[in-house]
């Protein structure tokens, strides 16, 4: 039994999932991190001589240029940090609310628990693209904004989860005996549940940093983004798409780089899920 | 169950439906498509552009203006000013009826602008364009006497747009506003037979058209809001022209390059310009905003970013505009000189500076980019606020929240640059949040009574030296109105101010 | 029973309370229709934008509007687009059938695509069809969603001129919408059919038709696909309300004439009654659908109504 399970976990690296979200999200993550060291000008230079020349055709400029005559290439590389940052802020704030809400929603039951359940009732019958394009509208958009928007969003979804969890932990035995002993509640929850249930959480947040990458890009399309100035790939997207017919690497490499990322946590997030999550918790 | 219905049924009649539309592959139908629906036909509920493009076809005024931008008659075949102004006698068009048979005549004159000024019009927008009148009198069946409680220079202009349409007084109060507003009747050359709200509206030839009937029998118009997908649907052959403000400069290329379509464009009264806060920041200074202006190549713009779609602005009106000095020259672009005043004022290299605009003008982006770079260049760095287009114009201007500088698009309808320097530089106006200068109100309020056209050019000329001299916006350019348009239309001439009557418009293939 | 019945629609009440006072509230603060409406006239004055919001019902307190939504709630009446005075109900009647139809088309050729990939991807697990197509469905859901439509628009309607770019007219303009949202829920739903049907063949009422030498595919396609509907359909059921929420950058690309486009164009106007309308429908259809599946629970798995 021993050995299967060792080989089973052996096989489990080598799966073809693992390698290439690993390929993908290390790579371009790295890029990404050097950026500033890659690309010293951060993309912003700006040459009206080189409007839109195409990949190859300019030395230096090996994806071409866009509208500003700016380097698509170091716009791609530099644009993954706004990406990326929403990306795994969002989801850190998310998991950090969620927990708390969860563990405390779940442990202690109650009010407390009807309250924050219906809180995530109602987070979860409003259409959530609908309310971000109102709020945006009045709050005006921008990276914390932006944030806080997905944030806002998506606590909930661990909040449930956590909370699940806690649920069917709550009334085991070791649980039990450590309350019979006197051991404080809150090490309760931080030392004994929170371990127990963070493999699901971290699946989730994999495949929440891929969503959130996406939705940043959909309300930068929208228009609802950054200073258009700091490069990000939903906006070179958005900019792009008047191009698309003309100057097709415009808008393809930001496009590319979006779905390469989005795809590597995805992999990631689905391997992290049999690896960790046999049960399937976070399947839905 | 019925809503199902309909659904089914429409998406069986669908095959039946696209067959029509591309009907407008056969000789004298066409289809437009609008970027937006005003949601309601009846002229004093909208100030909407493509309001006004579909309801040209729908409606006439009294008076007429066409693409050369010449009043010419329209229900009235003259009129008499008199008492300096305050009193005009206009003789009516006789035989005129509307698309149901009612009769035009004075009374249906004194209707429509009793109805523009009462309670039914202040619940809308048109009212205050023409509060001016006091009163319509009937004299006979075709003749009415407007008088006015001062003099208004551009009303003749604006009896040819807008609220002014000329409405059916016995249809109105037979079926009463709210089915006026999705059932519109008016005497123009195109009568409205279907209209699907979001989705299209369509119009039939008028035979009984005053002027002659049109030669397309069907106009169908689409609302299409996303630039690329109008476009596309322009290149799939699905719709014949697509109108402004829908098309961006980086399209041009596109619609050029594909087979049987192409770019059609007319200089429009439209202006930009980035205004300059000058109430808080460096920009209070009057020599740090001649030196922005003259840090940024703005022809260069125009050639580069505008593909040359546009033309340098002195002041903050188009060409055609009425009270625009063709002697008056551009602030030059001189970053040498720029540098110089910037360290006059005192300021720093490195100051930081915030452009405001609105997040979904795709060209202005690029635009206010191109601006950023050339204020890098004299040492300024600038910062871009993208906001939702109408945050930024009902609030942050008006609520004088700005930064240090802001876009400002103006449509300029009227071509008298008396409506946008009043609104832009008059003490307490909503576009004005920042400044304060007794003697721009005096000549402001001095043009408005006068009605000796060349003495009132003159002065419109002097205000629009003396906001240079202050320095009070950067003029950036006057953009042109861009069509998509497929070869098989024929006749079609572009509209300035896209308001495009089709009576001329034909079709071949 | 009874008592969690009524315990269950109390709680769905109190969140559609909850949801249309938000939305309501939220909707007040972007900005004021009057000066949207009266947009490019001339000076107008405050006395002039005082009118038009009278006309607009925009004088009364919130909680007067708010009730008076309320109330017209009650009995289907959303109040009257800003923009012309079409009542929203109207609206909302036309656009929610074409949100509705593409909803359920995309979810078919999800659904169409995945049972036969999900059952492949189960029999063969771990093996490299498994993986194949494991990876592949990722990618589907890994499309920034409105790139994918413009890139469809591009190479279908301009290069080779097949279908209609946009609209809602007949068979044809259903494919590339419905392709976009259904290939983004593929990858979900493949997993699920995995999952799910893993789960079913092992059960040893599949190793007893197997032991009867019927064929592979009956086994799997009669037997072991029917014992999985239940699950499956659940979540296709659950899955129909994250779609709605997400239909709107697509609609908005195809110009679809449903409630997103409809939204969208409310938004921008600060049409408060028909963005009101348009997402309290929404979280109407969103709630009624998780109600109707928690009951079913409930009167099916007794543990339940006692949470």
């Amino acid at each position: 039994m021993t050995t299967a399970s060792k080989t089973d976990k052996l096989k489990r690296f080598k799966n073809l999932e693992f390698i290439l979200g690993v390929l993908l999200v290390g790579g371009i993550g790295l890029a990404v991190i050097f950026s500033d060291w890659l690309f010293p000008g951060g993309g912003t230079v700006l040459d009206l001589s080189l409007r839109l020349t195409p990949p190859l055709a300019e030395p230096g400029y090996p994806l071409g240029t866009d509208p500003l005559g700016r380097d698509v290439l170091a716009r791609v590389v530099v644009g993954g940090k706004i990406s990326l940052k929403v990306g795994v802020y969002s989801a850190l704030g998310a998991v950090v609310i969620g927990i708390i809400m969860g563990l405390v929603s779940g442990y202690y039951g109650g009010f407390l628990d009807i309250i924050v359940m219906r809180f995530a009732d109602v987070q979860l019958a409003l259409p959530f693209i609908l309310l971000a394009i109102t709020f945006i509208a009045v709050i005006g958009g921008g990276l914390t904004n932006m944030i806080i928007l997905l944030i806002i969003s998506q606590w909930v979804q661990y909040a449930r989860l956590v909370r699940g969890s806690v649920l069917s932990l709550r009334d085991r035995e070791f649980i039990l005996s450590a309350k019979a002993i006197g051991v404080k509640d809150i090490r309760i929850l931080f030392q004994h549940l929170l371990p127990n249930l963070m493999g699901p959480v971290i699946v989730l947040m994999t495949l929440n940093v891929a969503n959130n990458i996406l939705l940043e890009s959909s309300l930068t399309f929208l228009g609802l983004g950054v200073d258009p100035v700091i490069p990000s790939w939903g906006g070179m997207l958005a900019e792009g798409r008047t191009y698309l017919q003309t100057a097709w690497w415009v808008s393809v490499f930001p496009g590319l780089a979006i779905l390469l990322t989005v795809l590597g946590l995805n992999l990631l997030g689905d391997w992290l899920r049999d690896t960790l999550d046999p049960t399937g918790r976070t399947s839905l | 169950m019925k809503k199902t219905q309909t659904l089914l049924s429409r998406v069986v009649a669908g095959t039946a439906l696209s067959a029509a539309l591309y009907a407008s592959a056969q000789a004298g139908s066409l289809t437009v498509a609008s970027p937006q629906d005003p949601g309601s036909w009846d002229p004093i509920d909208t100030f909407l552009v493509n309001w006004a493009s579909v309801a040209t076809n729908v409606y006439d005024g009294l008076t007429y203006r066409g693409p050369d931008l010449k009043l010419v008659p329209g229900l009235a075949t003259q009129w008499e000013e008199f008492d300096d102004g305050r009193h005009i006698r206009f003789t009516l068009r006789e035989g005129v009826t509307f698309h149901n048979g009612e009769a035009f005549n004075a009374e249906a004159v004194k209707f429509t602008f009793d109805r523009l000024l009462g309670e039914e019009g202040a619940q809308g927008p048109q009212r205050s364009n023409y509060t001016a009148i006091e009163n319509v009198e009937v004299i006979d069946d075709y003749t009415v006497d407007f008088h006015l409680s001062e003099p208004d220079p551009v009303l003749l202009t604006k009896l040819a747009g807008y609220g002014a349409m000329i409405v059916p007084p016995e249809y109105i109060t037979e079926y009463g506003d709210d089915h006026f507003n999705t059932h519109p009747m008016g005497t123009g050359p195109f009568k409205v037979v279907e209209y699907n709200p979001r989705e299209n509206v369509q119009l039939e030839a008028y035979e009984g058209h005053w002027g002659g009937a049109p030669k397309l029998d069907k106009v169908t118009y689409r609302f299409i809001a996303e630039p690329a997908t109008a476009v596309a649907e322009l290149q799939a052959g699905r719709v014949d022209i697509v109108i402004p403000p829908t098309i961006p400069i980086g399209m041009i290329k596109t619609i050029n390059n594909h087979d049987g379509t192409s770019v059609v464009s007319v200089p429009s009264p439209t202006v930009e310009a980035l205004r300059f806060n000058t109430q808080s920041g460096i920009t209070t200074d009057e020599r740090v905003r001649k030196a922005l202006i003259m840090a940024v190549d703005r022809q260069a713009i125009i050639d580069s970013i505008l593909a040359g779609e546009g033309e340098m602005i002195a002041s903050f009106q188009s060409a055609q505009s009425f009270g625009n000095d063709p002697e008056m020259e551009p602030i030059p672009y001189d970053p040498q000189r720029a540098r110089q005043l910037l360290d006059e004022a005192g300021v720093e290299p490195g100051t930081r500076v915030q452009i405001d605009v609105r997040g979904n003008d795709a060209t202005f982006g690029e635009v206010a980019q191109v601006v950023a770079s050339y204020l890098q260049g004299v040492g300024i760095t600038a910062s871009i606020q993208p906001y939702e287009t109408n945050v930024l114009l009902n609030d942050i201007i008006p609520a004088g929240r700005t930064g240090e500088m802001f876009q400002q698009k103006w449509g300029g309808w009227t071509f008298d640059f008396d409506n946008t320097a009043y609104l832009m530089y008059h003490t307490g106006e909503r576009w004005n949040p920042y400044d304060s200068d007794a003697k721009l109100d005096e000549m402001l309020d001095a043009q408005r009574s006068i009605t000796d056209q060349d003495e009132r050019e003159d002065l419109l000329q002097a205000i629009a030296r003396y906001t240079q001299d202050r320095a009070l916006e950067m003029p950036l350019y006057s953009i042109n109105a861009l069509y998509g348009v497929r070869d098989r239309v024929k006749n079609f001439e572009p509209a300035p101010d896209n308001r495009m009557r089709l009576t001329d418009v034909d079709v071949a293939d | 029973m009874a008592k969690f019945l009524l315990y269950r629609i109390l709680q769905a009440i109190f969140v559609v309370i909850a949801v249309t006072l938000i939305v309501s509230f939220a909707i007040r603060l972007t900005g004021d229709p009057a000066v949207m409406l009266a947009q490019g006239a001339g000076s107008i004055t405050e006395a002039d934008l005082e009118k038009i919001r009278e006309a607009l019902g925009l004088n009364q307190s919130f909680l007067a509007q708010y009730l008076d939504f309320l109330r017209g709630l009650l009995v289907g009446d959303f109040g009257r687009s800003f923009m012309g005075g079409t009542p929203v109900s109207d609206l909302i009647g036309r656009a929610l059938p074409a949100t509705l139809a593409l909803a359920f088309a995309s979810l078919f050729i999800s659904i169409a695509v995945s049972i036969p990939l999900g059952i492949k991807a189960a029999v063969s697990r771990g093996k490299w069809p498994d993986q194949m197509i494991r990876i592949f469905s990722l990618i589907g859901l890994s499309f920034p969603n409105f790139w994918l439509a413009i890139m469809l628009v591009l190479l279908f309607s301009i290069t080779f001129n097949l279908l209609p770019p946009s609209g809602m007219e007949g068979f044809t303009s259903f494919i590339m919408p419905a392709a976009t949202m259904g290939i983004i829920l593929t990858a979900t739903n493949v997993r699920l059919v995995r999952t799910t049907m893993l789960d079913t063949l092992r059960s040893q009422y599949i190793m007893v038709a197997r032991a009867k030498g019927l064929s592979n595919t009956v086994v799997l396609y009669k037997h072991a696909l029917r014992n999985c509907s239940i699950p499956l359909i659940t979540y296709f059921g659950l899955q129909f309300g994250g779609l709605l929420g997400g239909i709107v950058v697509v609609e908005r690309v195809f110009n679809w004439p449903g409630l997103g486009t409809l939204a969208f164009e409310a938004v921008a106007a600060r049409d408060y009654p028909v963005l009101q309308g348009v997402i309290t429908v929404l979280s109407l259809l969103i709630i009624s659908i998780n109600l109707i599946v928690d009951i079913a629970y409930g009167l099916v798995d007794p543990r339940v109504r006692k949470e």
